[in-house]
C-alpha cells in the first residue's frame, strides 16, 4: 500500500505493473538526461563571452535539434507501445468477477460457478482494529486466487466510478449501463488497496477497493464459507 | 499491517529531484559510468587541445553518451533476466501442477509403458 510522503509507485504485484515500473524508470532516466542537458546549456549561455546579434540561420544546429528529439521520442515510444500491446493480450481468464460501483461502496459478484455476491463497504475510522489502515480497509475484500489470470467486468449502478488498484496496475472506469473489461494476474499473495478514482459524490473518497490474493485452496475455502453465509 | 514493515526502503537520494539513484535498478551504475566517461573524455580533450571550455563541452557530451549507453545495456540485460526468470517460474509451476500426469513436461513416453495415472 502507499506510505506517507511517497513519491514513487507502489511495489508491483502483477507482471503488467512490473513492466510499467520498468518503463517509468526508463522514461525518467531520459527525462533526467534532458534536464541535465538543458541545465548545462543554460549555464553555458549565461557564462559565454561569445555574442553574435546577427545570426540568421544555422543548418547544423537545426538538423541536430530536429533529429535528436525524434530519436528520443522513438527511444520512449518503442517500450511504451510494447507495454500497450502486452496489456491487450488475450489471457484466457480462469475466473470472471464483476465489480459494480454504487454510491458509495463496491459490490462484487462471482457468478462463474455459484451465485456469490457481496458488498464491500469502507470500515469507518472509529471501527478500525489496531494496525488497520484508515480510509483503505473494507469489511469484505475481493478475494482472488494468486497467479491465476482473472477478468474483472466493471460497471456502475448509479454514477461514474472507477475501479483502481495501483499495485496491480489496474484502473477501469465504471460507467452505468456499460461493462468495461480489465484483466490481471497477481504475482504474489498479499492484500492490495485501491480507491475509487472517479468523482462520484460526497463519499467518493470513502469507497476503497481491497483485493486479497490467496492460494487456490484458500480461495476455495473462502468461497465456500461465503456461500454458506449468504 | 502498520508498524510491521519488513525492511525500511532506503529513502533514496534523487538526482535533480528526479532520479532515485538508490532504488532504481541500473541507475547508480549508469550515473557512475557516465561520470567516469565524462571525466575521461574531458581530460583527454583538454590534454590534446588545451581548450578549457570546449573540454567541458566534450566532457558533458561524454557523460550523456556514456550514461545512456550504460543504462540501455544494463536495462536490456535486466529485461532478458526477467524474461528468463518468468520462464523458469512458469516451468517450476507447470512441473508441480502436472507432475505424475500425462502432461508432465519431464515425461518421456516409452513404447509399451502406460504414462500417467491409470
Amino acid at each position: 500500500m502507499a506510505h506517507p510522503l511517497q513519491l514513487g509507485f507502489q511495489d508491483a504485484a502483477s507482471p503488467v505493473m512490473e513492466e510499467l515500473l520498468h518503463f517509468h524508470d526508463h522514461a525518467l532516466m531520459v527525462v533526467f538526461l534532458i534536464s541535465t542537458l538543458v541545465l548545462y546549456i543554460i549555464l553555458a549561455m549565461i557564462s559565454t563571452k561569445l555574442t553574435n546579434k546577427f545570426i540568421l540561420d544555422s543548418q547544423e544546429i537545426e538538423i541536430i535539434w530536429t533529429v535528436l528529439p525524434a530519436v528520443i521520442l522513438i527511444l520512449i515510444a518503442l517500450p511504451s507501445l510494447r507495454i500497450l500491446y502486452l496489456m491487450d493480450e488475450i489471457n484466457d481468464p480462469h475466473l470472471t468477477i464483476k465489480a459494480v460501483g454504487h454510491q458509495w461502496y463496491w459490490s462484487y459478484e462471482y457468478t462463474d460457478y455459484e451465485d456469490l455476491g457481496f458488498d464491500s463497504y469502507m470500515i469507518p475510522t472509529q471501527d478500525l482494529a489496531p494496525g488497520q489502515f484508515r480510509l483503505l480497509e473494507a469489511d469484505h475484500r475481493m478475494v482472488v486466487p494468486v497467479e491465476s489470470p482473472l477478468r474483472v467486468l466493471v460497471t456502475a449502478e448509479d454514477v461514474l466510478h472507477s475501479w483502481a488498484v495501483p499495485a496491480l496496475g489496474v484502473k477501469m472506469d465504471a460507467v452505468p449501463g456499460r461493462l468495461n473489461q480489465t484483466a490481471f494476474i497477481t504475482s504474489r499473495p498479499g492484500i492490495f488497496y485501491g480507491q475509487c478514482s472517479e468523482i462520484c459524490g460526497a463519499n467518493h473518497s470513502f469507497m476503497p477497493i481491497v483485493v486479497e490474493a490467496v492460494p487456490l485452496e484458500h480461495f476455495e475455502t473462502w468461497s465456500s464459507l461465503m456461500l454458506e453465509d449468504a | 499491517m502498520a508498524g510491521e514493515e519488513e525492511e525500511p526502503k532506503s529513502k533514496g537520494f534523487r538526482l535533480l529531484g528526479i532520479l532515485d539513484v538508490q532504488n532504481t535498478p541500473c541507475s547508480r551504475d549508469a550515473i557512475l559510468h557516465g561520470a567516469g566517461g565524462s571525466v575521461t573524455a574531458g581530460l583527454l580533450h583538454f590534454l590534446a587541445t588545451s581548450r578549457v571550455r570546449r573540454s567541458f563541452d566534450v566532457g558533458f557530451a561524454g557523460f550523456m553518451l556514456t550514461t545512456l549507453g550504460s543504462w540501455l545495456y544494463c536495462r536490456m540485460n535486466n529485461a532478458k533476466l526477467r524474461v528468463q526468470q518468468r520462464m523458469i517460474q512458469d516451468g517450476i509451476k507447470n512441473q508441480i501442477v502436472y507432475e505424475g500426469t500425462s502432461r508432465d513436461p519431464a515425461n518421456k513416453p516409452e513404447a509399451g509403458t502406460p504414462s500417467g495415472p491409470s
